[in-house]
């Protein structure tokens, strides 16, 4: 039996940790990895927006059994690892766009791959080397990505506050839409133990809950309100993205994290004549905390932005959590994730990763409105005046003709 | 010929004395044919279907006697209706019907607005079934429709374009084409090339139409 507590940790590095408690750590080095052989037609090109990418990791996954690993880069790499026996590099692909959302099926035998572009890519595990197929297609950029119980259905989730339910063998075939986010939608996932529920999480700073085959949403909570600090009316609240949801693997519990806010909150299952989620408890943080996941035995394991304290661990005893600084795997990950901090230095901090994707309002009507009533009223104070179109009120084309009409006509000069 | 003219809009104003609504002048509202869909334009949706409120468009669908019958539903819908042709052509054949126009430009969905309301207050109880909102229906039509069975019209003088949408519609596993012979009785084929701002254009032009109808199957899975 082996322990594997593999932290998904969200912040954009050149070097992938994986520490895995009973071998030592394995690290991976995007920028020493395998380059793309150039293609010499594609250097004839010169359309400009074809621009190097860094190294940074976007997304990685872990297949269910924890033998199988994928990530990708900015340089639009896809590579795909072996972690038992040891640690191999099983195939290095290449990704069209770069990508946002990387998940393995139950079955293991694909990897599907979400882009920016707002596509879906699905990738062989079973031939490693063989290119990746187009599965299915938002409008937007895709944000997270998650597969149903045995992959049944792929839920993709977009900047257009959609949320997708695809069947996985057909993709073309929608089964519904969760709508109901006002804003980006960041995080899903299919909780443990609820096999018809998705939760999701937004740039609208809430979590909701479906069932998903319907696209029927079940609760929906504010993070913010649940977080509300009397003291802090002075201080203006900018709006946090929620930026991972996590579920304990014996399904009773949900863990929440939003960016830039030092806490997390927790939310336990409510037994009644229909179950339901409710919100159990919050832990403040002695920093704002990277990625959060639980291990096989429930254990609720923090990602800080802390070089000394770069973990805590957290254990569910009668009713409430308990930060455990004793655990002999807290020291182990500890210290083998410290030689490594300067590589992971440059990540999120106090930066979002989320603020951008907030959309800007372009009142398109309002100009056009105003120039509108204008006109409107012009026409009626010259309505009692004149017959026909006021002077001022000419059409686009009419106005266009005058223009030209006033410009001076070609000019001969004399031929020396 | 001017004093023609003159009598002619003397006419109109003595009319438009007693209409409380004149008609639009589409010359005010001239917009470029093209559009990105993919800008982030402000467009106003509902968040979902259920939530979307159809009384503001289809008043007198929705009044208060409305609880004895089920709830009227769009079910037609113009995508891309340009200035709305195809809206007032179609809402006469089917007065118990929602028809509804989507169209991208601020000025031509405006223009198609004013149109529908001029044309309701000059006939009473008449194009109450049509409307017009501005949206990107790329984005945005499962906001406004849930999952339906239903047919795809598709009209277009462009050879390349028309076989471009028969591809796409054929090799999408959800879809079928439906043969000439069983559109023979079709009342909207006849209008689909004729009743737009574009189909009158082509007419002019001596162009062709191209005509592709597609319904929507079940999963064969």
């Amino acid at each position: 039996m082996f322990q594997a507590v593999l932290l998904p940790a969200a912040m954009p590095k050149d070097v992938w940790i994986c520490i895995k408690l009973i071998q030592e750590p394995f690290v991976f080095d995007c920028s020493a990895a395998e380059q793309k052989p150039k293609d010499p037609e594609a250097d004839n090109k010169s359309d400009g927006s074809e621009e190097t990418g860094s190294d940074k990791i976007l997304a990685f996954a872990v297949s269910s059994s924890a033998k199988l690993v994928a990530l990708t880069d900015d340089t639009k790499r896809l590579v795909l690892f072996r972690c038992e026996p040891s640690w191999q590099v099983i195939s290095t692909r290449w990704v069209v766009r770069r990508c946002t959302s990387l998940v393995f099926t139950e079955a293991e035998d694909e990897v599907w791959a979400a882009d920016k572009s707002g596509d879906v890519y699905s990738f062989s595990v079973v031939e490693p080397q063989k290119t990746g197929e187009l599965k299915l297609g938002h409008l937007s950029m895709l944000l997270s990505m998650t597969l149903t119980p045995n992959d049944k259905y792929v839920v993709t989730a977009d900047r257009d506050e959609k949320i997708r339910v695809s069947h996985l063998r057909s993709p073309h075939n929608i089964q519904a839409f969760c709508l109901g986010h006002l804003e980006f939608v960041s995080s899903l996932l299919v909780p443990p133990g609820h096999p018809q529920w998705l939760l999701s999480g937004s740039g609208d700073g809430t979590m909701k809950l479906w069932e998903y085959e319907s696209g029927r949403r079940l609760q929906s909570w504010d993070l913010k309100q649940l977080r509300d600090m009397p003291n802090s009316d002075t201080e203006k609240e900018k709006r946090s993205a929620v930026s991972r949801i996590a579920g304990s693997p014996g399904g009773h519990h949900v863990a929440v994290q939003c960016e830039r806010v030092p806490s997390v909150q927790l939310f336990g299952m409510e037994q009644g004549t229909e179950e339901r989620l409710m919100p159990s408890s919050r832990l403040t943080l002695p920093h704002c905390p990277l990625d959060l996941t639980f291990d096989p035995q429930g254990r609720l394991w923090v990602l800080l932005d802390s070089r000394e304290t770069p973990f805590l661990v957290y254990t569910h005893t009668q009713d409430s959590w308990q930060c455990d600084s004793e655990s002999p795997e807290l020291k182990r990950v500890t210290e083998a994730l410290q030689p490594h901090w300067e590589a992971l230095q440059d990540s999120a901090g106090l930066e979002s990763r989320f603020q951008h994707l907030y959309k800007g309002n372009f009142d398109n009507m309002a100009s056009y409105r105003e120039k509108k009533q204008q006109r409107l009223q012009q026409q009626k104070d010259q309505g009692g005046k004149k017959r026909g179109p006021g002077k001022g009120q000419q059409s686009n084309g009419a106005s266009k003709k005058a223009k030209k009409g006033n410009q001076p006509g070609p000019v001969t000069k004399a031929s020396s | 010929m001017r004093r023609w003219y003159i009598s002619i809009l003397s006419l109109n104003t003595s009319i438009k004395n007693k209409m409380s609504v004149s008609m639009p002048q589409k010359r005010y509202y001239r917009q470029r044919a093209h559009s990105n869909p993919m800008a982030d334009h402000t467009f106003e949706y509902p968040v979902c279907p259920e939530d979307m409120d159809w009384s503001q468009l289809y008043p007198e669908f929705f009044s208060d006697h409305q609880s004895t019958q089920k709830a009227a539903q769009v079910e037609f819908a113009d995508i891309g209706c340009g200035y709305g042709g195809l809206l007032v052509e179609l809402s006469p054949l089917f007065p118990k019907q929602l028809i509804l126009g989507l169209e991208i430009r601020v000025k031509v969905s405006d223009y198609v607005q004013d149109r529908i309301r001029s044309l309701r207050a000059a006939e009473t109880g008449s194009y109450q079934n049509i409307a017009c909102l501005r949206s990107n229906a790329m984005k945005y039509l499962p906001n406004f429709f849930s999952k339906g069975q239903g047919l795809v019209y598709t009209n277009t003088d462009v050879e390349e374009v028309h076989l471009w949408m028969v591809k796409h519609f054929s090799e999408h596993l959800l879809f079928t084409r439906v043969p000439d012979a069983e559109l023979v009785d079709d009342v909207i084929i006849s209008r689909l090339g004729t009743c737009t701002e574009e189909g009158k254009k082509v007419q002019r032009n001596g162009g062709k139409n191209y005509l592709a109808v597609f319904r929507r199957v079940e999963d064969q899975n």
